[in-house]
C-alpha cells in the first residue's frame, strides 16, 4: 500500500499531466454535446408544442425511446454501429453527437415544461397584437422560459459531463480513457482514480454551486 | 440491412440476449435494494444530531454526486484489491451502482422527511416517543408518499445505468451484445436490438413512475382536504 503511494508520487507530474490533459478534453465534449442538446431540444419542444399531430407524435416518439435506453447503448450505435454502415466518425465526434441525441431528449421535456409554464394569455396577447406564432414564441414566450429553465440546464450539464466518461469506451482521449491507460501502465489504480474523482469534483462542484445560485437568483425573479 | 439472414441471426442471438437481459434485471434489482437501505442509512445519519456523522454523510453524498458512476465503478473494482478486497465482476457492479444510488436516494428521504410537518415530530415527542420511535411510527409513514415517486424515477435510471458494468466486464445485457457484436460484427444490429430490449424493460417502468407520481399527487391532495 505504502509502496503503491511513493510511486504514486514519485511518477506524480506525468500521471497529473495527462489528466489534466484528459480534462480538457471532457470539457470540449461536454461543451460540443450540451450545443448539441440544447439545439436539439428547442428543435424537438418546438414539434413537441406545435399544431400539427404528425411533429408531437415524432418528438413524443424521439423522447420516450432516446430516454429509455442507456446512454452507452446509444454511444455505441454511432461510433460502432455508423462505422459498420460506412458513416465513420472519430471518437471525439461520435461521443458529441451520442451525447447530443440523449440530451436532446431530456432537454426537450425541460423546453417544453418551460415553455408550458409560461402563462398562455402572453401568446394570446402577442398574436392579438399581430405577431406571429414564431414571433411570438421568440420575442415573448422564450425570454421568459428560459429564466424557468436555467436551473434545470445547469443541472443538465452537470449530469452530462459525468456521463462523458463513458465516451472512454469508444477510446475518446478524455479524462477516464487518459485515466485507464496510466492504470494499465502503471497498475496504480487506487491512486489514478482517486486522482479523477478528484478532478470530476474539482469540475462539478463550481457548476452545482452555480446551479444553486441560479436556483435562488430565478426564484427570486419569479416572485417580482 | 434488415435481410433474412439477419433475421435468422436475430433469432440466434435473441436466447442470449434474454438470459442477459435477466442479469441486468437482476443487478438493478440488488443494487436498488442496496440503495433503498444504505440511502436511508446515509440520510438519517445526516439528520443526526452528531456532528462529525452528519458531516460525513455529507461529504459521501458531494463525493458521489460529483463523480462519474464510472469512476465509482472502476474505484471499487480496480482499486479494492489493492487493500486486499476482490469483487467478482457482477458483485463489484452492484455495490458501485448501489452505493452510488443512495446517495441520490439520501437526498430523496431527506427531502420527504423534510416536508412533514414538524408539529408531527413534536407531537410524538410530547406524547413520550422517542426520536427513533416518532420517526418510524409517525414521520417516515407520511414521508413514503412524497419519497416514492422519485425513488420509483431513480430505479429507471438505475436500470439504464447497469450498462455501465459491461465496462468491467459484468454479466449483462450490454455486455453479451459487445461479446455478439465481435462474434459477427454487426454492431447496428447488435446494439439496436439491445437498444430495444432496453426499452422494453425501461419504458414500462417509467409509465409506472409517472402514474405513481400522479397517484401520490392525488392522494396528497385528498389528505389534505381531510
Amino acid at each position: 500500500m505504502s509502496t503503491q503511494w511513493l510511486r504514486f508520487v514519485d511518477r506524480f507530474p506525468h500521471i497529473i499531466g495527462l489528466l489534466l490533459t484528459g480534462a480538457v478534453v471532457t470539457v470540449i465534449v461536454t461543451a460540443g454535446a450540451f450545443v448539441v442538446s440544447v439545439l436539439l431540444g428547442l428543435a424537438f419542444a418546438g414539434f413537441r408544442t406545435s399544431d400539427s399531430r404528425l411533429l408531437r407524435a415524432l418528438a413524443h416518439a424521439y423522447v420516450e425511446v432516446f430516454r429509455s435506453v442507456p446512454v452507452l447503448t446509444q454511444l455505441f450505435i454511432v461510433y460502432f454501429g455508423l462505422a459498420a454502415l460506412g458513416i465513420r466518425l472519430s471518437p471525439l465526434p461520435a461521443a458529441v453527437v451520442g451525447f447530443g441525441l440523449n440530451g436532446g431528449a431530456y432537454l426537450t421535456e425541460v423546453f417544453r415544461a418551460g415553455i408550458e409554464a409560461v402563462a398562455r394569455g402572453q401568446t394570446e396577447a402577442a398574436l392579438s397584437i399581430g405577431m406571429t406564432k414564431l414571433t411570438a414564441l421568440r420575442v415573448i414566450v422564450l425570454p421568459q422560459a428560459t429564466r424557468i429553465v436555467i436551473p434545470a440546464l445547469a443541472n443538465f450539464a452537470i449530469g452530462l459531463l459525468k456521463d462523458t466518461s463513458l465516451a472512454s469506451a469508444v477510446a475518446a482521449p478524455e479524462l477516464s480513457f487518459n485515466a485507464n491507460m496510466l492504470v494499465k501502465e502503471t497498475y496504480l489504480s487506487t491512486q489514478i482514480y482517486m486522482s479523477v474523482a478528484a478532478i470530476y469534483l474539482g469540475l462539478s462542484l463550481p457548476l452545482s454551486a452555480l446551479s444553486r445560485a441560479l436556483e435562488r437568483r430565478g426564484a427570486r425573479g419569479s416572485r417580482a | 440491412m434488415i435481410s433474412a439472414a439477419t433475421l435468422a441471426l436475430v433469432r440466434e442471438w435473441m436466447p442470449e440476449l434474454i438470459v442477459a437481459a435477466g442479469y441486468t434485471l437482476r443487478m438493478a434489482v440488488l443494487a436498488y435494494g442496496l440503495g433503498l437501505v444504505a440511502g436511508l442509512l446515509v440520510a438519517l445519519g445526516e439528520m443526526s444530531r452528531r456532528r462529525w456523522l452528519s458531516r460525513a454523510c455529507r461529504v459521501y453524498i458531494e463525493f458521489i454526486r460529483g463523480t462519474p458512476t464510472l469512476t465509482q465503478l472502476f474505484l471499487i473494482y480496480f482499486g479494492l484489491p489493492s487493500v486486499g478486497i476482490v469483487l467478482p465482476s457482477f458483485a463489484a457492479a452492484v455495490v458501485a451502482l448501489g452505493l452510488h444510488y443512495a446517495a441520490y436516494m439520501a437526498e430523496i428521504y431527506r427531502a420527504g422527511i423534510a416536508a412533514v410537518d414538524q408539529g408531527q415530530g413534536e407531537a410524538a415527542s410530547a406524547i413520550g416517543m422517542s426520536r427513533a420511535e416518532a420517526m418510524r411510527h409517525i414521520v417516515l409513514p407520511q414521508a413514503i408518499r412524497i419519497i416514492v415517486p422519485p425513488l420509483a424515477n431513480n430505479a429507471v435510471a438505475l436500470l439504464k445505468d447497469t450498462s455501465v458494468a459491461s465496462l468491467i466486464a459484468a454479466p449483462e445485457l450490454m455486455m453479451r451484445a459487445d461479446d455478439i457484436t465481435s462474434e459477427f460484427y454487426m454492431p447496428m444490429q447488435v446494439y439496436c436490438l439491445a437498444g430495444v430490449m432496453y426499452f422494453i424493460m425501461a419504458f414500462p417502468l417509467s409509465l409506472g413512475a409517472r402514474w405513481l407520481e400522479r397517484a401520490m399527487a392525488r392522494s396528497r391532495i385528498r389528505a389534505r382536504r381531510a
